[in-house]
């Protein structure tokens, strides 16, 4: 991990990934305590202009994680903002607007709305109405990547902030993972929002993994507070101010044949797959795997007859360890 | 900051040299010498451009040097994923000479420094340990273990870092077999020698200990700073021996080679410094295994919880008091971090990230394939949204390079910063996980086994 020492002077670029699961917002704009979409939105503007507004050169960057695919919300490209200024009906101009504030707005928005009316995604395969939140991290971490090299005198300080109301993929777990230590090596803290949608512990695993902090937000409805609240002060006052965060994040394996958490497994040592009882074959990349001798057995005399392919001893109970006390 | 401003520093170090050898070498003559190939005049590759300026070609330069390092292999084969590696390092006379700067007794010690971090990192749940060698005796500094503070303790330690006498490879490697004949048969064994000087002062036949490490499948690599020697060459060769990637028989005779860094090189000599650190460094990706025998087994591995008691109680590492840790699920015992062995039930303990760490050497990104203008499909960087050159410049033909790197399965294209920060540190195409297009399918290959196709990927953490 880099160590990198944070001051009063920096630069803080905050990145947001917006999830716009159309079905999990539906979900949530008709839930006990409802929010919808336009509403949460609008709460999420005022907490970038609140950001925008702490130091004259803070930056915001914002990706939305649709279900099928994901796309850069703010900063637009310059061709997109030359098709824009083509339309000029569409904005009005207000003299009583903060222009900065009122450029991110309204990119923001008219980018959402070019990205919901678009139904021509490719959508291979659905994948349990989850959004794809490990492309977002990744391009998020792209365009980190790109402003940390530009920029020259090390003062950029990033940090991202993910808004999510969808549950975990499972297909997504090893690229969240590749993108989360890619977040730790580079010292980027990933925050996390839930808004709706019960437990995730992968997103659990990524605040806990890169410092970052974590919310369960009890009362959508005041989303705003909550923002404000625990995800606005940066880095560097996060050396001096307490905020929420998971303390027991779950890290057990799940088995891949019943999908349960288990304490002690079998892992492959070609494919990293964890099983909950010993098997000869590995389900999932078919090796075929020594037999060992097993433990006698208790109260029956004699241990089972054994065949062993490798001529090193291999007992249960010391896989991967070279005690000390091994001759040598 | 000095990290990043020295990381640009090697970024931007250009030997023409280095640009013309290699890459001519791989075309021409294999196994020859330099000084028996025809005389290049390396100053012709500076060639002004229309404007009488340099630094288009500088330029250019620097992004083959940083491509150059990214074409790796990324054949999905079986890995030793479980490794248990011994740093050789010599400390003898030769390695007080001043040819690498400050000398090479410092620079390989930093480097080490370094070696140590990063092997850790990709690599967490396998062991290291450092031998050294001076006066003809071997000495071993660090024992097998998964815990990188202890050996950069080691490395750090003045004491450890006198030079005298003669360096002994066979004692060297003696010890070092020693200790990896006790390591499970699903690690796998490998020594990483460090060497400075030309000789070996050995108390016995050397070609024994090259016999025994074969029998005990121990893997050699060499990384020489002096000249190629035979002896290692043939220490490498016999204890390599032949693998095929798929269906591609890579010979080992083509990594000894001294200016080959292409391969998985397993000898190699430095030519210098930035050389050095790119021949140590690839003994850190995980190795393609060598089928001589049945190595798979299930390791019996916990997945302790973390325990956060108000009260301070014994850990048994340390058998100091602390304040929260991990219980071992086996024996119940309280731990202070992970990955470890327990101490007292000898259970291999991880948390399922370090497992998750490996799984990119396993499902490695394709490589990304250069864009000619003549394919272009976008203005902007999929990833970082950066503008590209939206036409050739004046006099460059249609076929020529575009700037742009495509994946091969999603057809997204990138800028070449992109490029090599998804090869090197993210290890996701950006363009396939935000398409949704090729998720669910993962091809693992091996030797023996037929290729097969699996839908499920793994779920691990989910406490529901």
């Amino acid at each position: 991990m880099l160590d990198t020492a944070t001051s009063e002077d920096d630069t803080n670029l905050l990145v947001a990934i917006v999830d716009t699961n159309p079905l999990a917002w539906q979900q949530s704009a008709t839930a006990k305590i409802p929010l919808s979409l336009d509403d949460a939105i609008r709460q999420i503007l005022l907490f970038f202009n609140a950001h925008m507004a702490l130091k004259h050169d803070n930056k915001v960057a914002a990706i939305a994680s649709h279900i099928g695919h994901c796309k850069f919300l703010y900063p637009v490209t310059d061709a997109e903002t030359h098709r824009r200024q083509a339309n000029p009906s569409k904005i009005a101009k207000d003299a009583n607007a903060y222009p900065n504030f009122k450029d991110v707005n309204d990119d923001i928005i008219e980018s959402l709305r070019s990205l919901m009316a678009d139904t021509d995604t490719p959508q291979k395969n659905l994948n349990d109405g989850t959004s794809m939140i490990s492309g977002a991290l990744s391009m998020a971490l792209c365009y980190i990547n790109r402003i940390t090299n530009q920029d020259d005198l090390g003062r950029i300080k990033p940090r991202i902030l993910v808004i999510s109301v969808s549950p975990d993929s499972p297909y997504q777990y090893i690229s969240i993972m590749n993108a989360v230590f890619s977040a730790q090596k580079m010292s980027i803290p990933i925050d996390v929002c839930k808004l709706y949608g019960g437990e995730v512990a992968f997103l659990q695993q990524a605040s806990h993994i890169t410092g970052g902090v974590y919310l369960d937000v009890e009362n959508p409805q005041a989303l705003l507070q909550y923002l404000l609240f625990s995800f606005l002060p940066e880095r560097y006052a996060r050396n001096y101010i307490c905020l929420p965060n998971k303390e027991q994040v779950d890290f057990r394996a799940a088995c891949f044949c019943h999908k349960r958490i288990i304490d002690i497994g079998y892992v492959c040592s070609v494919c990293l797959s964890i099983f909950c009882s010993w098997s000869p074959v590995c389900s999932t990349c078919r090796t075929k795997f020594a037999f060992r001798a097993l433990p006698p057995l208790a109260g029956k005399g004699r241990p089972a007859i054994s065949r062993t392919a490798s001529p090193a001893p291999s007992t249960a109970a010391s896989p991967g360890s070279s005690s000390p006390m091994s001759t040598a | 900051m000095s990290g990043r401003k020295a990381k640009k520093d090697d970024d931007e170090y250009v030997d023409i040299d280095d640009a013309i050898d290699t890459h001519e070498n791989e075309d021409n003559q294999q196994g020859g010498y330099s000084w028996e190939e025809e005389y290049k005049r390396s100053w012709d590759v500076l060639q002004e451009d229309a404007e009488g300026r340099l630094s288009s070609v500088v330029a250019h330069l620097q992004q083959q040097m940083k491509r150059r390092r990214l074409l790796r292999d990324t054949a999905t084969v079986q890995r030793g994923i479980i490794r248990h590696l011994f740093l050789v390092i010599d400390l003898s006379e030769a390695m007080n000479e001043k040819d690498l700067r400050p000398s090479r007794l410092e620079l390989t010690l930093t480097y080490a420094r370094q070696f140590v971090t990063e092997y850790f990192d990709q690599n967490p749940i396998s062991q290291l340990g450092i031998i050294v060698i001076r006066d003809g005796v071997a000495e071993r500094l660090t024992d097998l273990s998964g815990n990188p503070t202890d050996h950069l303790r080691a490395l750090k330690n003045k004491r450890n870092q006198e030079t005298s006498g003669e360096p002994s490879l066979q004692n060297a490697l003696d010890m070092a077999c020693a200790s990896l004949v006790n390591v499970p048969s699903h690690g796998s064994r490998e020594v990483l020698v460090v060497y400075g000087s030309l000789t070996t002062c050995d108390p016995g036949d050397i070609y024994d200990t090259i016999a025994q490490l074969k029998k005990e499948h121990v893997r050699v690599s060499f990384v020489g700073l002096a000249a190629e020697i035979q002896v290692c060459r043939t220490l490498c060769k016999e204890t390599n021996g032949k693998f095929e990637l798929e269906g591609k028989v890579e010979l080992v005779q083509a990594l000894t080679w001294p200016w080959c860094f292409l391969y998985l090189g397993s000898y190699g000599v430095v030519l210098n410094e930035a050389h050095f650190k790119d021949l140590l460094f690839e003994a850190i990706p995980p190795p393609a295994i060598t089928q001589t025998r049945n190595t798979s087994n299930l390791v019996m591995m916990g997945f302790p919880t973390k325990s956060n008691d108000l009260h301070p109680s014994f850990c048994v590492c340390h058998s100091k008091l602390t304040v929260g840790g991990y219980i071992c699920p086996r024996c119940s015992s309280k731990i202070c971090e992970l990955p470890t062995d327990c101490d007292v039930c000898g259970l291999t303990l991880v948390s399922s990230p370090h497992l998750a760490r490996s799984y990119h050497h396993l499902f490695p990104v394709d490589n990304f394939i250069e864009v000619p203008w003549s394919g272009i499909n976008s203005l902007h960087c999929f990833a970082c949204q950066t503008a590209f050159e939206s036409s050739p410049p004046p006099g460059a033909g249609l076929e020529s390079n575009s700037g742009r790197y495509s994946c091969p399965r999603c057809h997204n294209q990138f800028c070449v910063d992109c490029d090599i920060f998804v090869h090197e540190v993210l290890h996701n195409c950006p363009g396939c996980w935000a398409a949704g297009s090729n998720i669910s399918t993962v091809q693992i290959h091996s030797k023996k086994q037929p290729a097969l196709q699996t839908d499920v990927m793994p779920m691990e953490g989910v406490t529901s």
